[in-house]
């Protein structure tokens, strides 16, 4: 029988991670945030305002997100980044505008709205270069989550002191990688069943996809398994997760069958800042859906403080 | 156009545009229990769409499973449990990935492409695409044509009721299904594209309209084989559960490790294979 708050999941920190990761952020730093956000009348509401918003990232490339303010409610807002999952794409975050923050989904690279440099597809993206941590392709997907916080805090009617981030499955990953990318950014995080932490434990516990792509890749590339391992080790939640300090929710399914919840305990443990923890028995990837959502607005509106 | 005539317009079209499938094997998912290949076919416009094959090891005839396609810009390929028990056929319809050459799909955007012009609708030709998918699966050899299953949305009880011989019809995740009353309930996509188009200038009589052709309880009737209704609220699913002919609900408890056990067993049983869980336990 499993024990997935007990068990061993254990990845290699790089040595030069951090180094690894400021390299990509100061590539970003290079350009431009250039961002552009264009009105859309025919997808606003009387509460909500919609943008179409384009900014540029990690290498140049233009990355879309929709970007949404409460219509009658003064300014400054709390501003939440919304992160997609693997399959989905982003939606146009009204609901939370509706609720007081200033919201931005982000599509980053490979997402259909910004794809048109780089497009690996579904199935693809989790092992597209997973042989070299340098183009590995998450690399630049990661770095878009972290360009669109940047994008928030140039934004004058968003109260930088007040600007989180909210995501489930590889939404909550990245929300632990862009938190500790942005240490001095995040006012809290809200992840559920995080994907992306335990990235190669993750396959021997499940035959699920996404984490089934690795064990395809390396059911015709055996001998790529240390060189798979080796680069993500860069992109592990495990591996980030010391370098967040802000308050972090966490939600887990106990029958995750998606992401395993050993990964979500194992981040849990090495998580070193205020972190709050739910589980849901018989609960799998859902990890809690739809009620849990009270309890992630709640967390959300006790740090970040809407309507204020 | 009335019901009828309007989806005879599309059999007809079907039927004039020969599938011509081409399979290529997929070295990555060839296991020990199944062989999987990628399967290209026409549907009307012509246009090629895409899905994923997988055939157990053994001798068959084997129970078939169709997963018609979710909303959103991609499928999940078939479940290694699934592959292991049916003859698998996870369809890609016009404009997700890896079925959009020519054509890729807008999020927010689909549900509202053309719905001013039932003629012209996206959905007609998606649901043309599924019909194409049941036609492709129930002519393969492998497949025992007395155990043959659709997954799905409302895209599964419209491909049953246009299709003869599904035996089992699982429905999950209704979009069509009073839509225009469900748009009405929050700001949140896909039914919020109703409400954007609406405000773009549509009306709730031309949407009535073009939806008509696409609702289940008018689909319904024509299902043979049973059905279960996977919902929050079996009073709201009355309409469509009154209207199928063999149907049975079951009322979502949103412990969805326990409701994908569920689910899996009912279809395992209709089908004559053992019940499998995702959550591999030990």
């Amino acid at each position: 029988m499993r024990d997935p708050e007990n068990a061993t999941v254990e990845v290699e920190r790089p040595a030069d991670f951090d180094d690894f990761w400021a390299a990509g952020l100061a590539d970003c730093a290079s350009y431009p945030l250039d961002p552009v956000l264009t009105e859309m009348p025919a997808l606003s509401t009387d509460k909500v305002i919609v943008y179409d918003l384009r900014y540029t990232s990690f290498g140049g490339l233009r990355i879309a997100g929709w970007y949404t303010v409460p219509r009658d409610l003064p300014a400054p807002y709390p501003a939440l980044v919304t992160i997609p999952g693997y399959i989905s794409e982003p939606t146009i975050p009204k609901e939370w505008s509706e609720l007081g923050y200033a919201a931005l989904a982000v599509a980053p690279r490979g997402k259909l709205r910004s794809n048109s440099v780089f497009n690996p597809g579904y199935p693809g993206l989790l092992t597209h270069n997973i042989v070299d941590h340098n183009t590995y392709g998450y690399r630049g997907f990661y770095l878009d989550v972290v360009r669109a916080v940047d994008v928030l805090l140039d934004r004058p009617e968003v109260d930088n002191a007040r600007i989180g981030l909210q995501g489930s499955s590889q939404g909550g990953g990245l929300g632990i990688s862009t938190a500790a990318l942005r240490p001095d950014a995040i006012a809290c995080v809200a992840a559920g069943a995080p994907y992306l932490c335990g990235i190669m434990t993750a396959p021997t516990l499940t035959r699920s996809y996404p984490y089934e792509e690795i064990n395809e890749y390396l059911r015709v590339h055996p001998k790529d398994v240390d060189r798979v391992r080796e680069t993500v080790a860069y992109y592990d939640g495990l591996n980030f997760a010391p370098n967040v300090q802000a308050p972090t929710l966490l939600y887990l399914g106990l029958e995750d069958d998606v992401c395993p919840p050993e990964t979500g305990f194992a981040l849990h443990r090495v998580l070193t800042c205020e972190t709050t923890l739910h589980t849901f028995p018989h609960c799998a990837h859902h990890a809690g859906l739809p009620g849990v959502m009270r309890i992630v607005e709640d967390f959300l509106a006790e740090h970040l403080k809407p309507g204020r | 156009m009335d019901f009828n005539s309007y989806w005879a317009a599309v059999d007809a079209e079907l039927a004039a545009i020969p599938g011509r499938p081409v399979l290529d094997l997929v070295p990555s998912r060839m296991t020990d229990e199944a062989t999987s290949y990628t399967v290209r076919l026409t549907s009307t416009g012509p246009y090629r769409v895409f899905g994923h094959l997988s055939i157990p090891t053994g001798d068959g005839p084997f129970p078939a499973l169709l997963h018609t396609p979710r909303y959103g810009s991609v499928n999940h390929i078939p479940h290694p449990n699934d592959r292991s028990r049916y003859v698998v056929f996870g369809l890609m319809h016009r404009g997700q990935r890896l079925a959009d050459e020519g054509f890729s799909a807008a999020y927010p955007g689909l549900l509202t492409m053309d719905i001013d012009h039932p003629a012209s609708y996206i959905y007609r030709g998606i649901a043309a695409d599924c019909l194409r998918a049941a036609e492709f699966l129930m002519g393969l050899t492998e497949v025992d044509p007395a155990r043959v299953a659709v997954a799905g949305n409302d895209l599964a009880v419209l491909t049953a009721a246009r299709r003869p011989g599904f035996s089992a019809v699982r429905v999950s995740e209704l979009l069509f299904y009073r839509a225009l009353e469900a748009r009405l309930r929050s700001c949140l996509y896909p039914l919020e594209e109703l409400n954007d188009h609406l405000r773009a200038g549509s009306s709730v009589e031309t949407l009535e309209r073009t939806l008509s052709y696409f609702d289940p309880v008018r689909h319904a009737p024509a299902v043979s084989g049973r059905t279960l209704l996977a919902v929050d609220n079996p009073d709201w699913a009355a309409q469509l559960v009154e209207a199928l002919p063999a149907a049975s609900v079951y009322r979502l408890t949103h412990l969805d490790g326990t409701d994908n056990d569920f689910l899996d067993a009912w279809l395992a049983e209709q089908s004559g294979v053992p019940p499998m869980s995702r959550f591999v336990v030990g």
